[in-house]
């Protein structure tokens, strides 16, 4: 395991060095006037990053609403006698609810059970696996879909949904195998 | 499914709201124009014309707890300032005042940094038995919920404006590596390798170069180059599209890869969060993410031939 992570650890550090020169160095020994069409490129960034700010405003205001509701703590409660019936401690139901929703909101989450149960505590085990594994579905969906000014999304939010609710499942019996 | 899903967030925000307040209003969880049995001690010598006095405010755990009808809270003696105005004596607790709650709501709600009660009769001692009534507190969650709209409304800006520099040098080097015939050798290297998940993209399209490299960042937990590279694959396979704003096999096929997130390095934030423990789930995170990397790219395929997923026929 520590050599595959030694490997993955150097990968990482050197692939964006490697890319940041040699895309560069490559387009030089092929003759491209490398300055103007970067330029010409990074110019898109800009509009990109406009394009995308009504779809990102729509999804994050209706979280933002839905979090400071409190219907986060009511549908905790809700779901938790019946996710309890297949193993899933209800500790972690916030996490699963929050993580297709909000970065941030799912940092605090973990921060707190941090601070509640401790670092070794199965249930952050459970938690930072269900973090590492998933992404923010709605925002990755605004971000990629607003790009392109793409509305209708087809499929697109049911698969994510349904790799969300199983990566919540898997992450907990993982853990449970493998620390349990 | 978008349309529900976000119709249903915010009006389901707006009834669990409703519900919150209407119980706030019907247990009187604030205890609205009730006085509350304080005890304050005056610090410097006391003279009851002073119009300012430095003060401790002593309130009893049984006070409390009678009060407000909660076991948990507790008492406690907090510093302020007691001031003498024509509208009456009116207490003022210092700033970093650690209240709990309700009192803590009661402070923000009422939206002064200082939290603020009017006190009932004249001191007469400089240990003075009398009674605090706090502004009235109504419609908490309706206020938090028009607050963090807009809130996150100016955080979306903030998020999305902050993307322009990555996705600036991410386009510039794209566009280099398009123009020098990289992007090319790449995608005739991968296609075997991808174009299975992505039949409906042409041989040698340069999306397929460009998908791999968002898979390949994603895999490597390179969360900032991830993105503009998604999002220039997307551009691509929009070139491809038929329709201006239905998305297409591909494009779904791609987002699901993402959502799922296809790292095998766990993520930045992460690794900053749970410091050391991180190592020892390494094992679990990569299990997990390839589980449901499978589950997404399998639920893409089934859905796409449900009736109302179905691509409009082309």
């Amino acid at each position: 395991m520590s050599i595959v992570q030694l490997f993955l650890d150097y990968a990482s550090a050197l692939v964006l060095p490697a890319i940041l020169v040699g895309f560069p160095l490559y387009g030089m020994i092929r003759k491209v006037r490398v300055y103007e069409v970067f330029v010409e490129g990074a110019k898109d960034g800009f509009h990109v990053a406009v394009m995308i700010i009504p779809y990102v405003i729509a999804i994050l205001f209706a979280i933002g609403m839905f979090r400071a509701s409190g219907a986060m703590d009511f549908l905790t409660d809700l779901l938790r006698p019946v996710v309890g019936m297949i193993g899933i401690p209800a500790e972690v139901i916030p996490m699963g609810i929050v993580r297709p929703l909000t970065g941030s909101g799912s940092v605090g989450i973990i921060l707190d059970m941090i601070n509640q149960f401790g670092e070794d505590s199965i249930f952050v085990k459970m938690a930072a696996t269900m973090f590492g594994s998933t992404e923010t579905t709605f925002y990755v969906i605004a971000v990629y879909f607003g790009a392109i000014n793409i509305r209708k999304t087809r499929h697109a939010v049911p698969a994510g949904l349904i790799a969300d609710i199983f990566a919540m499942f898997a992450a907990v019996y993982v853990v449970l195998f493998l620390f349990g | 499914m978008l349309n529900y899903i976000w119709g249903g967030l915010i009006v389901l925000s707006l009834v669990f709201a409703l519900i919150s307040d209407g119980n706030d209003f019907l247990q009187d969880t604030y205890r609205n124009g009730k006085p509350l049995p304080v005890t304050v001690y005056f610090e410097d010598d006391f003279d009851p014309d002073d119009h300012r006095h430095e003060v401790d405010v002593q309130i009893t755990t049984s006070d409390l707890t009678s009060h407000y009808g909660d076991s948990l809270i507790t008492g406690n003696t907090w510093s302020g300032a007691l001031l003498f105005t024509s509208a009456g004596r009116e207490l003022r607790f210092a700033e970093d005042r650690p209240l709990m709650e309700p009192l803590k709501t009661i402070c923000d709600q009422t939206g002064q940094s200082d939290c603020r009660g009017t006190l009932q009769g004249t001191p007469t001692t400089e240990q003075w038995q009398t009674t605090i009534t706090f502004r009235p507190v109504r419609w908490v969650k309706m206020n938090a919920i028009a607050g963090a709209a807009i809130d996150f409304a100016e955080t979306a800006v903030t998020l999305a404006l902050g993307l322009i520099g990555g996705l600036g040098l991410w386009m510039g080097l794209l566009k280099i590596a398009e123009a020098s015939g990289m992007l090319q050798a790449l995608v005739r290297l991968t296609q075997p390798l991808i174009r299975p998940l992505f039949p409906k993209v042409p041989h040698n399209h340069p999306a397929l170069g460009l998908i791999v490299l968002n898979l390949s960042a994603n895999f490597l937990g390179m969360g900032n180059a991830a993105t503009p590279l998604g999002i220039k694959a997307m551009q691509e396979l929009q070139t491809l599209n038929e329709s201006e704003d239905t998305a297409t096999d591909p494009m779904v096929m791609l987002l699901a890869m993402n959502t799922a997130s296809v790292q095998i390095m766990p993520p930045v934030t992460l690794v900053a969060i749970m410091g050391l423990q991180i190592n020892q789930l390494f094992f679990s995170i990569v299990i997990t993410t390839a589980l449901s990397l499978i589950v997404a790219i399998t639920a893409v395929k089934l859905l796409s031939r449900l009736k109302r997923y179905r691509e409009v026929a082309s």
